[in-house]
């Protein structure tokens, strides 16, 4: 257990893919002692980097999961969550933010904020978590440092300030200026471990003067103190400090830094800056719902001596069982302590407590509020909050994005098929934004994701983790349908020849809600139906919404109002009033005007600017919607909504439009109304596999 | 949207020679800092977009997203002054009309400006109405490039709206009666109209009307909260 809170980081490491965030944690879990020897994250040497645990993260050079870590520098312990970089793993990303207090953003020297940095920021932005910059790569050809901040500054609207300037840039980078003791900083030694201090060079000094002046005026907007100090001319580095710490927990202040974690320069002072300027769990506020208070939201306390409450924020299959990470918010965990899963009921026993460091594990006797642990042998879903049975709290939930996309799995033999489905069982529970489920019709197991990388890593996951070989069909976008206005029904639901009768009557109205996706209004008067079968009517209009009737995918969008009906004191039961609201559905989805929906998706473009017309043709050609361009330097970043349907094969197309310049990214946006042209098309593809289906 | 024709603050024009600034000119929207030039900008890009019109957004200091939001709060007062009922019609007959083009850290140039609005017109078949430009520093910025922006709308068939800067400690004045910065660059300028604050709230004034001479007051008095003409 921590045994003061105020030395405890919760962190995390967001950034655009192939910044170097996995090479800086590496070098970080390094300069901490937690291991003995670098490896890069595509290893020449065969080993990886420490947080790429799974085997295909190690062969593509992506991190795929958040692989939780444990470090402790200065007196303070940091636990790290490395996030993914990819857009199609946004869920690990939210998830590592929401249990976060704060991250480390990094950022290319060379490649600035990119498309990718746009959405981790905007996601970053949704949790408040507050930040410091580290521009990586300062050693690399093409390095600008400033340009980055001046991006940080315009792109991502950020109050960024340096902490350092350059000594030197691209093949001469050899360390930094640190403005608050304005020093110059060298980092000797095989791995940069030694920090030799230094006299400013003479010719950075009216440079460094510059932009220490730079930081003081943005630090003093956080403390009169320092103002006065200012003034005085008696600037002491702790009121820097204290003024840039206030900035940042915040959030009105992004401390920038600068290095090359690669070549072993400008790490430790990022740990320094987290153990300086980055909020203790007690600083930052977190709040659950309060289930015996319909849901109120309460303040959580960071102390580890009140109730219980944690979050169970990632699951993982390890060879010794499923691996339960929680995040505790209040109170204390300690071995053999019961645990109360609040959405179940259930109650746990707490066998081994573990910290984790990347894919070992230590066991710990006790953990207490702010820690993040591991427990193993839990059966719960991620998202889960475990309380001691003293408080009937959740956390509220983790904002999940709908799937987009869904692919048919067909394992290639029965082995396969056993091992599929121990598999998906995995995977969904691990990760909410996947989704499978047996398509009743054909028999056939259909996975749904976020977006085509999404399901590809999961579909070499089975295969390499579960040994399950499957072929992939298709792509299928996951379309939904919706009322576009308003229609009545009236349906008497009655068979009463031979045996027992059935009989109800279901009258009322159905139009589009606008908001959500299912509405349910009672609006019966006088008992017409009687209460007990008032749920029956929702479940039957509930089984109606899986599968439309225009080409079978679910009905959203939907408000369905019963306002009379009529029983019979022997025929009527439950049975007859859910097929009374089947066939009251029936009769009046098609009078409501039916449409269909795609999911569009926002999509963000950056190239050389040479191509912008070149890439406005591509998405123009793709049914996309340009909302804007914007030009920075030689880049043009342009963001189009495009409906997902038509983005298949994209990353092809774009990569040879632009000699492989280009990069884009996209996030669902929305359901909108597809063309009719289409919406015939897909109507008749529905009627001729309903066709094949029948014969 | 009839409604919004009549609180447009281009309802200024309806005295004016030809009622509209008319593609090929310019025009600018003078303010002093903080007096709600960008807002009173967008009512005017939304009094073209209601009219189906296609326009360009050109922003010099703000990125797409921050404009983007600009338009949004002001739509969402729309919606609420004028009670306006088929809002997610009218959002979308926005997006589908407007596209905004942002030029960060200076790198606005007119050789830019016309690659753009070319690949607009040729790529994806947007040919605008109309250019807003905000956030052009009139104090620095040559009369080459007013010039150049002129050629431009002729080229493009576009009017293009501006918004220039007014200080309150510069008090300079043509003959004409433009105050600076437009002072100097008046007759690359077909409409100039200025917004100031009076006791009554906020006035918008008919400075140039093309060609005619001696402008009588013309003036109308704008809501503060939304920069909506009060009838």
């Amino acid at each position: 257990m921590v045994d003061d809170i105020q030395y405890l980081r919760n962190i995390g490491i967001s950034a655009h893919i192939d910044a170097g965030k996995t090479t800086l944690t590496e070098r970080i879990l390094y300069y901490t002692k937690r291991i003995l020897a670098v490896h890069e994250v595509k290893g020449k040497d065969g080993v990886g980097a420490k947080m790429d645990s799974m085997d295909l993260e190690k062969e593509r050079g992506i991190t795929i999961s958040s692989a939780a870590t444990y470090c402790e520098w200065n007196r303070h312990k940091i636990n790290i969550i490395d996030t993914p970089g990819h857009v199609d793993f946004t869920i690990e990303v939210e998830r590592a933010l929401r249990v976060l207090d704060s991250s480390i953003l990094v950022l290319c020297a060379v490649g600035g904020v990119q498309s990718q940095s746009i959405t981790v920021d905007r996601q970053m932005n949704r949790y408040k978590v507050p930040r410091v910059a580290f521009i990586n790569k300062c050693d690399r050809a093409g390095a600008d440092p400033y340009r980055v901040v001046g991006q940080l500054r315009e792109r991502l609207n950020h109050n960024a300030v340096l902490m350092q300037i350059p000594i030197g840039l691209e093949g001469d980078f050899s360390g930094v200026i640190d403005l608050v003791s304005m020093k110059a900083i060298y980092f000797e030694g095989p791995f940069g471990e030694d920090l030799k201090e230094g006299d400013i060079p003479s010719h950075l000094l009216d440079e460094a003067t510059l932009k220490r002046e730079e930081l003081l005026d943005a630090a003093s907007m956080f403390s009169d103190a320092l103002m006065e100090a200012i003034l005085d001319g008696s600037v002491r580095e702790e009121l820097i400090h204290k003024a840039v710490r206030k900035g940042t927990i915040s959030r009105q202040l992004t401390p920038v830094f600068i290095g090359s974690a690669y070549k072993n320069i400008g790490v430790q002072p990022v740990l320094d800056a987290v153990t300086n300027y980055l909020p203790s769990p007690p600083e930052v506020e977190n709040s659950a719902l309060d289930m015996d208070q319909e849901e109120k939201e309460v303040l959580l306390s960071s102390n580890p001596d009140d109730p219980l409450v944690s979050l169970a924020f990632k699951l993982e299959v390890t060879p010794y069982g499923q691996l339960t990470y929680l995040r505790i918010y209040q109170g204390s965990i300690a071995k053999g302590d019961d645990l109360i899963n609040t959405r179940t009921r259930k109650k746990i026993k707490v066998g081994r407590l573990i910290r984790m460091h990347a894919d070992e594990m230590e066991d710990i006797p006790r953990a207490g509020a702010g820690d993040i642990v591991a427990l193993f042998g839990v059966d719960c879903f991620s998202g889960d909050t475990f309380a001691d049975g003293r408080l009937n709290y959740t956390m509220t939930s983790i904002f999940v994005p709908e799937p987009v996309i869904s692919l048919t799995v067909l394992p290639k033999d029965n082995k396969s098929n056993t091992n599929m489905a121990k598999a998906l069982n995995r995977f969904i529970r691990e990760d909410p934004t996947f989704q499978s489920q047996v398509d009743r019709e054909s028999g056939q197991t259909i996975i749904s994701g976020m977006g085509e990388l999404h399901l590809e890593i999961y579909v070499e996951r089975m295969k390499r983790e579960f040994g399950a070989e499957v072929d992939t069909g298709i792509p299928q976008v996951a379309y939904r349908e919706a009322i576009s206005r308003r229609a009545e029904f009236n349906y008497i639901h009655k068979k009463q020849t031979g045996g027992a009768g059935q009989y109800g009557r279901v009258a009322g109205y159905m139009e589009p809600s606008g908001g959500s996706n299912y509405e349910f209004i009672n609006q019966v008067k006088g008992g017409v139906i009687p209460t007990e079968f008032i749920s029956a009517v929702d479940k039957g209009f509930q089984s109606c919404l899986k599968k439309g009737r225009l080409i079978g995918f679910p009905v959203i969008r939907v408000r369905i109002a019963v306002n009379d009906g009529q029983h019979h004191q022997v025929d009527s039961s439950e049975r007859a009033f859910v097929q009374a609201a089947i066939g009251a559905f029936k009769q009046a989805y098609l009078k409501a005007k039916p449409v269909i929906l795609e999911p569009i998706m926002r999509v963000s473009v950056e190239c050389p600017s040479e191509f912008q017309g070149n890439v406005m043709a591509s998405i123009n050609q793709r049914r996309g919607l340009i909302m804007s361009s914007a030009e920075d330097g030689v880049f043009t970043t342009i963001e189009a909504d495009v409906p997902l349907a038509e983005m298949f094969g994209y990353a092809t197309t774009l990569r040879s439009l632009t000699q492989g310049k280009a990069e884009f990214t996209m996030e669902f946006s929305r359901y909108a109304k597809v063309p009719e042209s289409i919406e015939e098309e897909l109507k008749l593809t529905y009627k001729e596999r309903a066709r094949r289906g029948a014969a | 949207m009839k409604d919004f024709f009549k609180v447009s603050p281009l309802k200024i024009l309806e005295g004016s020679t030809y009622q509209e600034l008319g593609k090929g000119n310019l025009g600018v929207l003078m303010a002093w800092a903080g007096l709600g030039k960008t807002s009173c900008l967008i009512n005017i890009a939304f009094d073209k977009l209601f009219r189906e019109e296609k326009l360009v957004h050109i922003s010099l200091k703000d990125v797409p997203e921050k404009v983007t939001s600009y338009y949004n709060v002001i739509f969402s007062d729309l919606v609420k002054v004028l009670n306006i009922e088929d809002e997610h019609e009218v959002r979308a007959l926005i997006d589908k009309n407007r596209i905004i083009l942002a030029y960060l850290k200076e790198s606005f140039d007119l050789t830019r400006l016309r690659g753009n609005l070319n690949n607009l017109v040729k790529e994806i078949d947007f040919t605008p109405d109309t250019l807003i430009v905000d956030g052009l520093d009139f104090a620095e910025t040559g009369r080459e490039l007013f010039e150049g922006l002129r050629r431009i709308a002729q080229e493009f068939q576009v009017e293009v709206w501006l918004s220039a800067l007014t200080h309150r400690h510069i008090t300079e004045v043509n003959e004409r009666g433009i105050p600076f910065p437009c002072n100097n660059l008046d007759d690359l300028f077909s409409l100039i109209i200025q917004l100031s604050s009076s006791p009554s709230g906020v006035l918008l004034e008919l400075l140039k009307d093309h060609d005619r001479k001696g402008i009588s007051d013309a003036a109308i008095r704008l809501d503060p909260n939304n920069f909506l003409a009060v009838e």
